[in-house]
């Protein structure tokens, strides 16, 4: 028993400081395709790398009216983000923390780690932080329940409230295709461009006061606390990217632990990823950022979507 | 395989159906239109190699060259000639159609149990989704002010009533089919003229307008 716990513990470990290594290069990657499109150079693909690193040794400065509150909001946002990590699956058909917590722990541990970075924005007593807070919060309350209808549909396909078990009994099922599965997925990729402020919602490149969303909330954040929050929103990105590909493609995804299928598993993630990795710059390079009181609309819609597609899969 | 097309397809022309509900750009509407009818192409493409029935290609190919293109870019060049605003002006806000479409796409599905096991053994879902297409035209047509957009309500409809008789049917007489080409053609054309002679007469596509008309 105690064995098998340690097991699960070290593949837990494995897999969250693989996620904290990789994401900040989906951000690159991103950045780098979008900047091919504008036939720019753009930056070079490991500059969040380097971003992070300069972030890490600089002091973080903090205004003197912040209490710990402030303090804790960057360190349990990142915790939120590499805990959650632990509850999906990404090369083999288990995740590593399966005991722990299935969909509704994965959101509840996102809405915690949202709740502490907006309870710090709103401690700096700053107005972009309050501003940032509560923007944010209007769009979290669509987004959360349009990303548990979303989840739940592939759960009802499987039988299992538990990502792991979500997994393998869509891998049994086969490559069946269920019409509700289209809208669940149009449904959660409005949801993947909101969580991680892409640009039909939020501009992740502008501090343009009047527009922004996530970047007010975190404009008074300095040094490690800034390096903290960019990186666990890469890791939050890449986790997103993966329980899409979890639900809807999962072909591919190792059954057995063994180095020849842990090698395709990983390329075929990566190739996957990649995949959405280019959707998500299609859908920026090709859209204009909406006025904000238009977001709720359309997050509203992939909240009809996720509730049509559950409808459907019942009928 | 074949299957996992059809009712991808077919979906996936119900979620055009969704997004000219959701959006308001008049041009995006009419692209959207263009891109539901090649989906309805394939689904008929599908049918023809699945069931063997050659005159589908016939079908398919006209789909895509009348519906898929040739009818978008009409459509489009009656917008730019009459230089209207481009935005779609509902009766009814976004959210609240998209309302009305969730509760109407239920209903379609709930009434597509009722069908018999017909072509491919996917009528279910094709006629579900086809059926949901439907009333969502309709509820297009109803709460749209411009005459433009009321054609694409209309064409919508006239699309998602050839899938549910694919899925039915798996094809009708090519007599028959081209006949209704001919039909959609014409009526395309003949709202085409009618919309300039709206613009002409009101100086609005508005159609509201036309009550002023009583005497």
């Amino acid at each position: 028993m105690t064995e098998d716990a340690l097991r699960a513990a070290a593949f837990a470990l494995m897999q969250a400081a693989g996620f904290v290594l990789v994401a900040p290069l989906l951000r690159g990657a991103i950045k780098k395709m979008k900047a091919a499109l504008q036939t720019r150079q753009g930056p070079p693909l490991f500059q969040m790398y380097y971003d992070l690193a300069k972030l890490l040794r600089k002091e973080a400065v903090r205004s003197e009216v912040t209490s710990w509150v402030y303090a804790a909001g960057p360190r349990v946002y990142f915790a939120t983000a590499v805990a959650a990590t632990t509850l999906v699956p990404v090369l083999v058909a288990t995740a590593p923390l399966e005991s722990a917590g299935g969909i509704l722990g994965l959101v509840g541990i996102l809405a915690l780690g949202r709740f502490a970075l907006a309870a710090a924005a709103l401690d700096t007593g700053s107005p972009f932080g309050g501003m940032g807070a509560s923007r944010e919060m209007t769009i979290a309350a669509l987004a959360e329940p349009a990303l548990m209808l979303g989840l739940f549909t592939s759960a009802l396909a499987a039988g299992s409230m538990n990502l792991g078990a979500v997994v393998r009994g869509l891998l049994e099922l086969g490559v069946f295709f269920h019409p509700s599965d289209i809208f669940a997925l149009s449904g959660l990729f409005v949801v993947l461009i909101a969580e991680t402020g892409r640009i039909p919602i939020d501009n992740p490149a502008t501090h343009l006061e009047l527009t922004m969303i996530h970047e007010a909330m975190v404009l008074e954040c300095a040094g490690a606390d800034l390096a903290l929050v960019e990186w666990a929103s890469a890791v939050k990105e890449l986790l997103y990217v993966t329980l899409l590909i979890d639900l809807f493609i999962p072909a591919g995804i190792a059954t057995t632990v063994a180095a020849g299928p842990l090698l395709t598993a990983l390329s075929a993630w990566g190739g996957k990823v990649l995949l959405f990795a280019v959707a998500i710059t299609l859908v920026e390079s090709t859209n204009a950022k909406l006025r904000l009181f238009r977001v709720p609309e359309l997050v509203a819609v992939s909240l009809g979507l996720g509730f049509l597609a559950l409808a459907i899969r019942f009928l | 395989m074949v299957p996992d097309l059809l009712i991808l397809c077919g979906a996936g022309m119900l979620v055009t159906a969704y997004l000219m509900v959701g959006q308001k750009s008049l041009f995006m509407t009419i692209r959207l239109y263009g891109a539901q009818s090649l989906l309805l192409a394939v689904v008929a493409a599908t049918m023809a190699v699945a069931e063997a029935h050659p005159h589908l290609f016939v079908m398919a190919a006209m789909t895509t060259v009348l519906k898929g293109f040739l009818i978008p870019w009409f459509l489009m060049r009656v917008v730019d000639r009459i230089g209207i605003h481009r935005e779609i002006e509902p009766f009814l806000n976004v959210p609240a159609s998209l309302l009305v479409c969730l509760g109407l796409t239920v209903v379609g599905y709930r009434v597509s149990t009722g069908f018999p096991e017909g072509a491919a053994g996917m009528t279910h879902h094709v006629i579900g989704v086809g059926l949901s297409t439907l009333m969502i035209g309709l509820f297009l047509m109803v709460t749209r002010k411009k005459a433009i957009t009321q054609i694409l309500a209309l064409l919508t409809v006239e699309n998602a009533v050839f899938l549910v008789a694919l899925g039915i049917t798996s094809g009708m007489p090519l007599v028959v089919e081209l006949g209704i080409f001919f039909d959609v053609i014409l009526a395309v054309l003949v709202l085409g003229i009618l919309v300039r002679r709206i613009v002409d007469r009101f100086e609005s596509m508005d159609i509201s307008r036309l009550s002023r008309l009583k005497g």
